[in-house]
Protein backbone atom coordinates (compact mmCIF):
# COMPACT_ATOMS: atom_id res chain seq x y z
CA UNK A 1 0.00 0.00 0.00
CA UNK A 2 1.45 3.28 -0.59
CA UNK A 3 1.65 5.55 2.01
CA UNK A 4 -0.23 9.23 2.03
CA UNK A 5 1.55 11.12 0.23
CA UNK A 6 2.32 9.28 -2.34
CA UNK A 7 -1.49 8.54 -3.40
CA UNK A 8 -1.66 12.44 -3.50
CA UNK A 9 1.16 12.53 -5.38
CA UNK A 10 0.07 9.55 -7.76
CA UNK A 11 -3.74 11.19 -8.08
CA UNK A 12 -1.95 14.75 -8.74
CA UNK A 13 -0.14 13.44 -11.80
CA UNK A 14 -3.25 11.72 -12.82
CA UNK A 15 -5.05 14.22 -13.44
CA UNK A 16 -2.35 16.19 -14.98
CA UNK A 17 -1.86 14.16 -17.58
CA UNK A 18 -5.64 13.50 -18.27
CA UNK A 19 -6.02 16.86 -18.26
CA UNK A 20 -3.52 17.52 -20.95
CA UNK A 21 -4.85 14.58 -23.24
CA UNK A 22 -7.84 16.07 -22.87
CA UNK A 23 -6.51 19.54 -24.40
CA UNK A 24 -4.95 17.69 -26.63
CA UNK A 25 -7.39 15.18 -27.73
CA UNK A 26 -4.52 12.38 -28.70
CA UNK A 27 -6.79 9.71 -28.24
CA UNK A 28 -4.25 7.16 -29.71
CA UNK A 29 -0.83 6.65 -27.77
CA UNK A 30 -1.47 8.89 -25.10
CA UNK A 31 -4.98 6.65 -24.24
CA UNK A 32 -2.55 3.27 -23.80
CA UNK A 33 -0.22 5.34 -21.73
CA UNK A 34 -2.85 6.52 -19.52
CA UNK A 35 -4.95 3.83 -19.43
CA UNK A 36 -2.06 1.69 -18.18
CA UNK A 37 -1.60 4.61 -15.48
CA UNK A 38 -5.06 4.84 -14.60
CA UNK A 39 -5.60 0.83 -13.96
CA UNK A 40 -1.87 1.47 -11.83
CA UNK A 41 -3.50 4.13 -9.79
CA UNK A 42 -7.01 2.31 -9.56
CA UNK A 43 -5.41 -0.82 -8.06
CA UNK A 44 -4.03 0.95 -5.55
CA UNK A 45 -7.58 2.48 -4.81
CA UNK A 46 -6.70 5.52 -6.14
CA UNK A 47 -9.05 8.13 -8.05
CA UNK A 48 -7.95 11.58 -9.68
CA UNK A 49 -10.34 13.40 -7.79
CA UNK A 50 -9.33 11.59 -4.21
CA UNK A 51 -12.16 9.49 -3.84
CA UNK A 52 -12.69 5.61 -3.08
CA UNK A 53 -13.69 3.35 -5.81
CA UNK A 54 -16.79 2.70 -4.08
CA UNK A 55 -17.42 6.38 -2.93
CA UNK A 56 -19.99 8.76 -4.74
CA UNK A 57 -19.63 12.68 -5.64
CA UNK A 58 -21.31 14.89 -3.62
CA UNK A 59 -24.98 15.19 -4.37
CA UNK A 60 -27.53 17.92 -3.83
CA UNK A 61 -31.19 18.15 -5.02
CA UNK A 62 -33.44 21.54 -5.58
CA UNK A 63 -36.73 20.70 -5.87
CA UNK A 64 -40.02 22.98 -6.95
CA UNK A 65 -37.59 26.00 -7.91
CA UNK A 66 -39.05 26.42 -11.91
CA UNK A 67 -42.70 27.80 -11.03
CA UNK A 68 -43.95 27.58 -14.69
CA UNK A 69 -43.66 23.77 -14.73
CA UNK A 70 -45.63 21.50 -13.11
CA UNK A 71 -42.75 19.89 -10.32
CA UNK A 72 -39.22 20.37 -11.08
CA UNK A 73 -36.33 19.36 -9.58
CA UNK A 74 -32.72 20.65 -10.32
CA UNK A 75 -29.86 17.48 -9.45
CA UNK A 76 -26.25 18.11 -8.54
CA UNK A 77 -23.88 14.86 -9.11
CA UNK A 78 -20.77 16.55 -7.88
CA UNK A 79 -20.31 18.86 -11.68
CA UNK A 80 -22.99 16.72 -13.52
CA UNK A 81 -26.30 19.25 -13.16
CA UNK A 82 -29.53 17.95 -14.73
CA UNK A 83 -32.88 19.75 -14.32
CA UNK A 84 -36.32 17.91 -14.95
CA UNK A 85 -39.07 19.89 -15.47
CA UNK A 86 -42.51 17.82 -15.57
CA UNK A 87 -45.19 19.67 -17.64
CA UNK A 88 -49.05 17.78 -17.61
CA UNK A 89 -51.61 18.22 -20.76
CA UNK A 90 -54.71 16.40 -21.43
CA UNK A 91 -55.17 13.61 -24.19
CA UNK A 92 -57.03 10.74 -25.01
CA UNK A 93 -55.78 7.67 -23.63
CA UNK A 94 -54.85 4.92 -26.37
CA UNK A 95 -57.07 2.78 -28.32
CA UNK A 96 -55.94 -0.18 -27.10
CA UNK A 97 -56.13 0.73 -23.28
CA UNK A 98 -58.54 3.37 -22.83
CA UNK A 99 -57.78 3.27 -18.60
CA UNK A 100 -54.08 4.68 -19.38
CA UNK A 101 -52.37 8.18 -19.47
CA UNK A 102 -49.05 8.49 -20.58
CA UNK A 103 -45.74 9.65 -19.01
CA UNK A 104 -43.24 10.85 -22.26
CA UNK A 105 -39.81 11.84 -20.98
CA UNK A 106 -37.08 12.89 -22.89
CA UNK A 107 -33.12 13.77 -22.72
CA UNK A 108 -31.24 17.13 -23.92
CA UNK A 109 -27.95 16.85 -23.91
CA UNK A 110 -27.70 20.83 -25.34
CA UNK A 111 -24.05 21.96 -26.67
CA UNK A 112 -24.30 24.34 -23.57
CA UNK A 113 -23.08 20.98 -21.48
CA UNK A 114 -19.95 19.92 -23.01
CA UNK A 115 -18.04 20.50 -25.57
CA UNK A 116 -18.30 17.79 -26.92
CA UNK A 117 -22.09 18.11 -28.50
CA UNK A 118 -22.71 19.90 -31.12
CA UNK A 119 -25.98 21.83 -31.89
CA UNK A 120 -28.11 20.07 -33.96
CA UNK A 121 -30.81 17.06 -33.68
CA UNK A 122 -30.15 14.75 -30.53
CA UNK A 123 -27.37 12.71 -30.14
CA UNK A 124 -27.24 8.67 -29.95
CA UNK A 125 -26.54 9.16 -26.39
CA UNK A 126 -29.16 11.82 -25.79
CA UNK A 127 -31.85 9.76 -27.54
CA UNK A 128 -30.34 5.99 -25.36
CA UNK A 129 -30.74 8.31 -22.23
CA UNK A 130 -34.23 9.27 -22.95
CA UNK A 131 -35.09 5.66 -23.55
CA UNK A 132 -33.50 4.20 -20.58
CA UNK A 133 -35.68 6.68 -18.35
CA UNK A 134 -38.60 5.60 -20.38
CA UNK A 135 -37.36 1.81 -19.50
CA UNK A 136 -37.26 2.72 -16.07
CA UNK A 137 -40.17 4.47 -15.62
CA UNK A 138 -42.30 1.23 -17.83
CA UNK A 139 -40.37 -1.62 -15.24
CA UNK A 140 -40.32 0.05 -11.92
CA UNK A 141 -43.74 1.28 -12.06
CA UNK A 142 -43.29 4.42 -10.16
CA UNK A 143 -46.68 5.76 -11.76
CA UNK A 144 -49.37 3.47 -12.26
CA UNK A 145 -50.77 4.89 -16.06
CA UNK A 146 -54.05 4.01 -14.64
CA UNK A 147 -54.12 6.63 -11.98
CA UNK A 148 -53.65 9.70 -14.79
CA UNK A 149 -56.58 8.32 -16.45
CA UNK A 150 -59.36 11.08 -16.11
CA UNK A 151 -62.48 9.52 -18.04
CA UNK A 152 -62.64 6.26 -19.53
CA UNK A 153 -61.81 6.46 -22.60
CA UNK A 154 -62.31 10.44 -23.30
CA UNK A 155 -59.47 11.95 -21.10
CA UNK A 156 -56.05 11.29 -19.39
CA UNK A 157 -53.17 13.23 -18.20
CA UNK A 158 -49.99 13.15 -20.25
CA UNK A 159 -46.96 13.69 -18.58
CA UNK A 160 -43.98 15.14 -20.39
CA UNK A 161 -41.02 14.96 -18.09
CA UNK A 162 -38.37 17.13 -20.08
CA UNK A 163 -34.77 16.21 -18.96
CA UNK A 164 -31.95 19.47 -19.95
CA UNK A 165 -28.13 18.57 -18.44
CA UNK A 166 -26.56 21.71 -17.62
CA UNK A 167 -23.30 20.48 -17.13
CA UNK A 168 -21.86 17.20 -18.08
CA UNK A 169 -19.16 15.65 -16.15
CA UNK A 170 -20.14 11.96 -16.18
CA UNK A 171 -23.26 9.61 -14.75
CA UNK A 172 -26.02 11.14 -16.75
CA UNK A 173 -28.33 8.21 -16.15
CA UNK A 174 -27.96 8.03 -12.53
CA UNK A 175 -28.58 12.02 -12.18
CA UNK A 176 -31.41 11.77 -14.81
CA UNK A 177 -33.01 8.99 -12.71
CA UNK A 178 -32.99 11.18 -9.22
CA UNK A 179 -34.26 14.24 -10.98
CA UNK A 180 -37.31 11.78 -12.15
CA UNK A 181 -37.78 11.15 -8.66
CA UNK A 182 -37.57 14.09 -6.99
CA UNK A 183 -39.99 16.27 -10.04
CA UNK A 184 -42.04 13.43 -9.42
CA UNK A 185 -42.96 13.97 -5.79
CA UNK A 186 -43.20 17.51 -6.81
CA UNK A 187 -45.69 17.58 -9.07
CA UNK A 188 -49.28 18.82 -7.92
CA UNK A 189 -51.86 17.98 -10.90
CA UNK A 190 -54.96 20.01 -10.51
CA UNK A 191 -58.73 18.10 -9.48
CA UNK A 192 -60.39 17.73 -13.00
CA UNK A 193 -64.21 16.84 -13.42
CA UNK A 194 -66.13 16.16 -16.66
CA UNK A 195 -69.27 18.23 -16.86
CA UNK A 196 -72.17 16.11 -17.52
CA UNK A 197 -74.19 17.66 -19.87
CA UNK A 198 -71.48 19.42 -21.94
CA UNK A 199 -68.76 16.53 -21.94
CA UNK A 200 -66.35 19.30 -21.44
CA UNK A 201 -63.67 19.34 -18.86
CA UNK A 202 -63.40 21.68 -15.91
CA UNK A 203 -60.41 22.19 -14.04
CA UNK A 204 -60.24 23.27 -10.75
CA UNK A 205 -56.76 25.18 -10.53
CA UNK A 206 -57.12 25.51 -6.48
CA UNK A 207 -57.98 21.96 -5.40
CA UNK A 208 -54.11 19.86 -6.62
CA UNK A 209 -53.36 16.59 -5.48
CA UNK A 210 -50.04 15.19 -5.76
CA UNK A 211 -48.81 12.23 -7.53
CA UNK A 212 -49.41 8.92 -6.28
CA UNK A 213 -45.58 7.55 -6.32
CA UNK A 214 -45.64 3.52 -5.53
CA UNK A 215 -42.02 2.83 -6.36
CA UNK A 216 -38.77 4.51 -6.05
CA UNK A 217 -36.22 3.42 -8.12
CA UNK A 218 -32.57 4.88 -7.91
CA UNK A 219 -30.22 3.74 -10.60
CA UNK A 220 -26.36 3.42 -9.58
CA UNK A 221 -23.70 3.43 -12.58
CA UNK A 222 -20.19 1.72 -12.73
CA UNK A 223 -17.02 1.42 -14.89
CA UNK A 224 -15.15 -0.91 -15.61
CA UNK A 225 -11.62 -1.60 -16.40
CA UNK A 226 -10.45 -4.75 -18.00
CA UNK A 227 -12.70 -6.84 -16.25
CA UNK A 228 -11.43 -6.57 -13.07
CA UNK A 229 -11.85 -3.16 -11.41
CA UNK A 230 -14.90 -1.46 -10.96
CA UNK A 231 -15.87 1.97 -10.16
CA UNK A 232 -18.86 3.70 -8.28
CA UNK A 233 -20.37 7.14 -10.36
CA UNK A 234 -17.61 7.71 -13.15
CA UNK A 235 -16.97 11.00 -13.95
CA UNK A 236 -16.52 11.94 -17.34
CA UNK A 237 -12.89 11.67 -18.04
CA UNK A 238 -13.23 8.23 -16.46
CA UNK A 239 -16.25 7.39 -18.88
CA UNK A 240 -13.57 7.98 -21.71
CA UNK A 241 -11.05 5.56 -20.32
CA UNK A 242 -13.46 2.78 -19.53
CA UNK A 243 -13.47 -0.26 -21.08
CA UNK A 244 -18.07 -0.83 -20.44
CA UNK A 245 -20.62 0.20 -17.86
CA UNK A 246 -22.66 -1.02 -15.65
CA UNK A 247 -26.15 0.24 -14.71
CA UNK A 248 -28.12 -1.24 -11.90
CA UNK A 249 -31.50 0.39 -10.71
CA UNK A 250 -33.48 -0.87 -7.46
CA UNK A 251 -35.82 -0.20 -5.88
CA UNK A 252 -36.94 0.07 -1.91
CA UNK A 253 -38.28 -3.73 -1.70
CA UNK A 254 -34.38 -4.48 -2.83
CA UNK A 255 -36.27 -5.10 -6.33
CA UNK A 256 -34.21 -4.76 -9.52
CA UNK A 257 -36.00 -2.67 -11.75
CA UNK A 258 -33.65 -2.41 -14.53
CA UNK A 259 -29.94 -3.30 -15.21
CA UNK A 260 -28.45 -2.39 -18.71
CA UNK A 261 -24.88 -3.18 -19.45
CA UNK A 262 -24.42 -1.58 -23.08
CA UNK A 263 -21.18 -3.71 -24.32
CA UNK A 264 -18.17 -3.21 -23.24
CA UNK A 265 -15.16 -5.87 -21.28
CA UNK A 266 -17.11 -9.00 -19.63
CA UNK A 267 -18.02 -9.03 -16.12
CA UNK A 268 -18.15 -12.23 -14.01
CA UNK A 269 -21.44 -12.78 -12.27
CA UNK A 270 -19.69 -12.23 -8.41
CA UNK A 271 -18.46 -8.71 -9.80
CA UNK A 272 -21.92 -8.30 -10.98
CA UNK A 273 -23.45 -9.20 -7.52
CA UNK A 274 -20.84 -6.70 -5.76
CA UNK A 275 -22.48 -3.94 -7.78
CA UNK A 276 -26.31 -4.93 -7.17
CA UNK A 277 -25.27 -4.77 -2.84
CA UNK A 278 -23.52 -0.99 -3.60
CA UNK A 279 -27.03 -0.21 -5.20
CA UNK A 280 -28.80 -1.08 -2.39
CA UNK A 281 -27.12 0.65 0.01
CA UNK A 282 -26.64 3.59 -2.56
CA UNK A 283 -30.44 3.27 -2.25
CA UNK A 284 -30.82 4.27 0.78
CA UNK A 285 -28.72 6.90 0.46
CA UNK A 286 -30.66 8.60 -2.29
CA UNK A 287 -33.51 8.00 -0.13
CA UNK A 288 -33.10 9.31 2.86
CA UNK A 289 -31.97 12.69 0.89
CA UNK A 290 -35.15 12.70 -1.10
CA UNK A 291 -37.20 12.62 2.21
CA UNK A 292 -35.02 15.57 3.96
CA UNK A 293 -35.78 17.53 0.73
CA UNK A 294 -39.74 16.83 0.77
CA UNK A 295 -40.01 17.26 4.89
CA UNK A 296 -37.94 20.76 4.38
CA UNK A 297 -41.07 22.06 1.72
CA UNK A 298 -43.60 20.70 3.58
CA UNK A 299 -42.83 22.52 6.61
CA UNK A 300 -42.18 26.18 4.56
CA UNK B 1 -63.99 47.85 -19.21
CA UNK B 2 -63.00 44.75 -17.59
CA UNK B 3 -59.41 44.02 -18.03
CA UNK B 4 -56.27 43.73 -16.23
CA UNK B 5 -55.12 47.51 -14.75
CA UNK B 6 -51.63 47.93 -16.13
CA UNK B 7 -51.22 51.22 -14.36
CA UNK B 8 -53.29 51.66 -11.42
CA UNK B 9 -54.44 54.93 -10.56
CA UNK B 10 -51.98 55.75 -7.83
CA UNK B 11 -49.27 54.57 -10.01
CA UNK B 12 -48.61 50.74 -8.96
CA UNK B 13 -48.37 47.85 -12.02
CA UNK B 14 -49.33 44.55 -11.69
CA UNK B 15 -47.01 43.53 -9.36
CA UNK B 16 -46.77 46.68 -6.85
CA UNK B 17 -43.71 48.06 -8.82
CA UNK B 18 -43.12 51.86 -9.61
CA UNK B 19 -43.26 53.11 -13.47
CA UNK B 20 -39.49 52.91 -13.58
CA UNK B 21 -38.42 50.31 -11.34
CA UNK B 22 -36.90 47.22 -12.00
CA UNK B 23 -37.51 43.77 -11.18
CA UNK B 24 -35.61 42.10 -8.55
CA UNK B 25 -31.76 40.78 -10.01
CA UNK B 26 -29.90 37.89 -8.60
CA UNK B 27 -26.96 36.35 -10.38
CA UNK B 28 -24.29 34.35 -9.88
CA UNK B 29 -20.80 33.72 -12.14
CA UNK B 30 -18.95 31.00 -12.44
CA UNK B 31 -21.40 28.47 -11.93
CA UNK B 32 -19.87 25.40 -13.87
CA UNK B 33 -16.98 23.61 -13.66
CA UNK B 34 -17.00 22.55 -17.60
CA UNK B 35 -17.43 25.31 -19.44
CA UNK B 36 -14.92 28.15 -19.80
CA UNK B 37 -17.39 30.81 -18.42
CA UNK B 38 -20.74 30.35 -16.94
CA UNK B 39 -23.67 32.81 -15.72
CA UNK B 40 -26.82 32.46 -13.86
CA UNK B 41 -29.06 35.31 -13.77
CA UNK B 42 -33.24 35.69 -12.89
CA UNK B 43 -34.79 38.99 -12.80
CA UNK B 44 -37.88 39.03 -10.85
CA UNK B 45 -38.87 35.25 -12.31
CA UNK B 46 -37.50 34.99 -15.21
CA UNK B 47 -34.54 32.96 -15.08
CA UNK B 48 -31.89 32.13 -17.77
CA UNK B 49 -28.48 30.26 -17.97
CA UNK B 50 -25.91 31.33 -20.39
CA UNK B 51 -22.72 29.40 -21.26
CA UNK B 52 -19.26 30.66 -23.17
CA UNK B 53 -16.78 28.09 -24.58
CA UNK B 54 -13.74 29.50 -26.16
CA UNK B 55 -11.87 31.39 -27.81
CA UNK B 56 -11.13 28.28 -29.52
CA UNK B 57 -10.51 27.00 -32.80
CA UNK B 58 -13.00 26.72 -35.96
CA UNK B 59 -15.76 23.34 -35.23
CA UNK B 60 -17.08 22.06 -38.27
CA UNK B 61 -16.24 23.88 -41.22
CA UNK B 62 -12.72 25.77 -41.42
CA UNK B 63 -14.41 27.75 -44.75
CA UNK B 64 -16.52 30.01 -41.84
CA UNK B 65 -13.14 31.07 -40.48
CA UNK B 66 -12.71 34.89 -40.96
CA UNK B 67 -9.09 35.96 -41.34
CA UNK B 68 -9.16 38.93 -38.93
CA UNK B 69 -11.85 38.66 -36.33
CA UNK B 70 -13.32 35.57 -33.82
CA UNK B 71 -16.36 34.25 -35.52
CA UNK B 72 -19.05 34.92 -32.32
CA UNK B 73 -21.37 31.36 -32.32
CA UNK B 74 -24.97 31.96 -30.17
CA UNK B 75 -27.61 29.56 -29.64
CA UNK B 76 -30.52 30.45 -27.87
CA UNK B 77 -32.94 27.83 -26.36
CA UNK B 78 -36.30 27.69 -23.94
CA UNK B 79 -36.51 24.63 -21.86
CA UNK B 80 -39.73 23.10 -22.93
CA UNK B 81 -40.89 23.96 -19.28
CA UNK B 82 -40.14 27.26 -19.22
CA UNK B 83 -43.62 28.97 -20.86
CA UNK B 84 -47.16 28.46 -19.40
CA UNK B 85 -47.62 26.32 -22.03
CA UNK B 86 -45.42 23.93 -23.21
CA UNK B 87 -43.13 24.83 -25.61
CA UNK B 88 -43.04 22.18 -28.25
CA UNK B 89 -39.53 23.21 -30.12
CA UNK B 90 -36.90 24.53 -27.54
CA UNK B 91 -35.02 25.84 -30.12
CA UNK B 92 -34.62 25.94 -34.56
CA UNK B 93 -38.04 27.56 -34.63
CA UNK B 94 -38.45 31.20 -35.99
CA UNK B 95 -38.77 33.37 -32.59
CA UNK B 96 -36.17 31.80 -31.66
CA UNK B 97 -33.68 32.11 -34.22
CA UNK B 98 -34.25 35.75 -34.52
CA UNK B 99 -33.33 36.31 -31.08
CA UNK B 100 -30.15 33.84 -31.70
CA UNK B 101 -29.31 36.47 -34.69
CA UNK B 102 -29.44 39.42 -32.34
CA UNK B 103 -28.09 38.43 -29.57
CA UNK B 104 -24.88 37.67 -32.00
CA UNK B 105 -25.27 40.88 -33.49
CA UNK B 106 -25.42 42.46 -30.13
CA UNK B 107 -22.26 40.25 -28.95
CA UNK B 108 -20.33 40.85 -32.77
CA UNK B 109 -20.48 44.64 -31.17
CA UNK B 110 -19.21 44.49 -27.78
CA UNK B 111 -16.70 41.39 -27.82
CA UNK B 112 -13.06 42.27 -29.02
CA UNK B 113 -13.25 40.11 -31.88
CA UNK B 114 -10.00 41.41 -33.59
CA UNK B 115 -7.77 40.00 -30.74
CA UNK B 116 -8.78 36.04 -31.96
CA UNK B 117 -8.59 35.84 -35.51
CA UNK B 118 -9.70 32.53 -37.13
CA UNK B 119 -11.24 31.39 -33.67
CA UNK B 120 -14.75 31.22 -32.41
CA UNK B 121 -16.54 32.28 -29.44
CA UNK B 122 -19.55 30.12 -28.44
CA UNK B 123 -22.46 31.35 -26.71
CA UNK B 124 -25.46 29.36 -25.73
CA UNK B 125 -28.04 30.58 -23.73
CA UNK B 126 -30.93 28.44 -21.98
CA UNK B 127 -34.36 30.11 -20.70
CA UNK B 128 -34.91 27.88 -17.58
CA UNK B 129 -38.35 30.21 -16.66
CA UNK B 130 -40.15 32.48 -19.34
CA UNK B 131 -41.98 35.68 -17.27
CA UNK B 132 -41.16 38.50 -19.57
CA UNK B 133 -37.70 40.08 -20.92
CA UNK B 134 -36.55 37.00 -22.16
CA UNK B 135 -34.38 38.13 -24.63
CA UNK B 136 -32.89 41.40 -22.49
CA UNK B 137 -31.94 38.33 -19.64
CA UNK B 138 -30.71 36.85 -21.67
CA UNK B 139 -28.12 39.47 -22.50
CA UNK B 140 -27.26 40.30 -18.95
CA UNK B 141 -26.51 36.81 -18.53
CA UNK B 142 -24.28 36.05 -21.94
CA UNK B 143 -22.65 39.20 -20.40
CA UNK B 144 -21.62 37.89 -17.21
CA UNK B 145 -20.47 34.60 -18.90
CA UNK B 146 -17.94 36.57 -20.95
CA UNK B 147 -16.92 38.45 -18.28
CA UNK B 148 -16.39 35.25 -16.51
CA UNK B 149 -15.12 33.55 -19.36
CA UNK B 150 -12.06 36.25 -20.08
CA UNK B 151 -13.18 37.23 -23.15
CA UNK B 152 -12.12 41.11 -23.28
CA UNK B 153 -14.76 43.06 -23.54
CA UNK B 154 -15.67 47.06 -25.14
CA UNK B 155 -18.02 47.76 -22.17
CA UNK B 156 -20.98 45.36 -20.42
CA UNK B 157 -23.58 44.97 -22.69
CA UNK B 158 -26.79 45.42 -20.13
CA UNK B 159 -30.39 44.93 -21.68
CA UNK B 160 -33.56 46.02 -20.38
CA UNK B 161 -37.11 46.32 -21.96
CA UNK B 162 -39.67 49.38 -21.96
CA UNK B 163 -43.46 49.87 -22.41
CA UNK B 164 -45.55 52.66 -22.78
CA UNK B 165 -49.09 52.61 -21.08
CA UNK B 166 -51.30 55.77 -20.60
CA UNK B 167 -48.16 58.36 -21.47
CA UNK B 168 -45.89 56.91 -18.85
CA UNK B 169 -43.33 54.85 -20.00
CA UNK B 170 -42.64 51.32 -17.75
CA UNK B 171 -39.20 50.14 -17.45
CA UNK B 172 -38.83 46.01 -17.43
CA UNK B 173 -42.01 44.83 -18.04
CA UNK B 174 -43.09 41.08 -17.55
CA UNK B 175 -44.93 38.38 -19.29
CA UNK B 176 -48.32 40.28 -18.59
CA UNK B 177 -47.62 43.86 -19.91
CA UNK B 178 -45.90 42.35 -22.98
CA UNK B 179 -49.07 40.13 -23.50
CA UNK B 180 -50.88 43.21 -23.05
CA UNK B 181 -50.18 44.06 -26.64
CA UNK B 182 -49.02 47.82 -26.34
CA UNK B 183 -46.21 49.06 -27.93
CA UNK B 184 -42.56 47.88 -26.46
CA UNK B 185 -38.85 48.59 -26.56
CA UNK B 186 -36.14 46.01 -26.19
CA UNK B 187 -32.59 47.68 -25.58
CA UNK B 188 -29.11 46.63 -25.69
CA UNK B 189 -26.82 49.52 -24.20
CA UNK B 190 -23.02 49.90 -23.52
CA UNK B 191 -23.23 51.72 -20.38
CA UNK B 192 -20.33 53.41 -20.17
CA UNK B 193 -19.96 54.89 -23.40
CA UNK B 194 -23.57 55.28 -23.77
CA UNK B 195 -24.29 53.25 -26.98
CA UNK B 196 -26.90 51.25 -28.49
CA UNK B 197 -26.17 47.86 -29.49
CA UNK B 198 -29.42 46.89 -30.13
CA UNK B 199 -33.16 48.57 -30.34
CA UNK B 200 -36.33 46.61 -31.11
CA UNK B 201 -39.74 48.41 -30.79
CA UNK B 202 -42.74 46.51 -31.35
CA UNK B 203 -46.60 47.10 -32.15
CA UNK B 204 -46.96 51.37 -32.95
CA UNK B 205 -45.70 54.08 -30.94
CA UNK B 206 -45.92 58.04 -31.69
CA UNK B 207 -42.71 59.43 -32.85
CA UNK B 208 -43.74 62.25 -29.68
CA UNK B 209 -43.20 59.62 -27.20
CA UNK B 210 -40.22 57.54 -28.67
CA UNK B 211 -37.80 59.77 -26.80
CA UNK B 212 -39.51 59.47 -23.43
CA UNK B 213 -39.66 55.39 -23.59
CA UNK B 214 -35.61 55.05 -24.60
CA UNK B 215 -34.52 57.17 -22.07
CA UNK B 216 -36.40 54.71 -19.63
CA UNK B 217 -35.07 52.12 -21.12
CA UNK B 218 -31.63 53.64 -21.04
CA UNK B 219 -31.88 54.23 -17.29
CA UNK B 220 -33.22 50.68 -16.83
CA UNK B 221 -30.09 49.37 -18.52
CA UNK B 222 -27.94 50.85 -16.46
CA UNK B 223 -29.34 50.42 -13.31
CA UNK B 224 -28.86 46.71 -14.68
CA UNK B 225 -25.55 47.61 -15.00
CA UNK B 226 -24.85 48.94 -11.62
CA UNK B 227 -26.06 45.57 -9.88
CA UNK B 228 -24.17 43.73 -12.67
CA UNK B 229 -20.86 45.74 -11.83
CA UNK B 230 -21.45 44.64 -8.34
CA UNK B 231 -21.60 40.64 -8.63
CA UNK B 232 -18.74 41.12 -11.10
CA UNK B 233 -16.83 42.44 -8.20
CA UNK B 234 -18.20 40.20 -5.21
CA UNK B 235 -17.08 37.29 -7.76
CA UNK B 236 -13.84 38.47 -8.32
CA UNK B 237 -13.40 39.48 -4.55
CA UNK B 238 -14.71 35.59 -3.78
CA UNK B 239 -12.41 33.88 -5.92
CA UNK B 240 -9.12 35.96 -4.82
CA UNK B 241 -9.88 34.89 -1.20
CA UNK B 242 -10.53 31.42 -2.20
CA UNK B 243 -7.09 31.87 -3.93
CA UNK B 244 -5.23 32.79 -0.78
CA UNK B 245 -4.84 37.02 -2.16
Amino acid sequence: MLLWFERKCLASLQLLTILYCSLRRKKSLWSLILVGFALESLKENCRPDGRELGEFRTTTVNIGSITTADGSALVKLGNTTVICGIKAEFAQPPAESTNKGYIVPNVDLPPLCSSRFRPGPPGEEAQAASQFIADVIENSEIIMKEDLCIAHGKLAWVLYCDFICLDYDGNILDACTFALLAALKNVQLPKVTINEETGLAEVDLKQTNPLNIRKHPVATSFAVFDDTILIVDPTAEEEDLATGTVTIVMDEEGRLCSVHKPGGSGLTAAKLQDCITRAITRHKEVKKLIDKVIKSIKIK
Amino acid sequence: MAGLELLSDEGYRVDGRRAGELRKVRARMGVFAKADGSAYIEQGNTKALAVVYGPHEMRGSRSKALHDRALVNCQYSMATFSTGERKRRPHGDRKSSELTLHLKQTFEAAILTQLYPRSQIDIYVQILQADGGNYCACVNAATLATIDAGIPMRDYVCASSAGFIEDTPLADLNYVEEAAGGPQVALALLPKSDQIALLEMNSRLHEDHLEQVIEAASKACKDVYAVLDQVVRDHVHEVTTLLGE
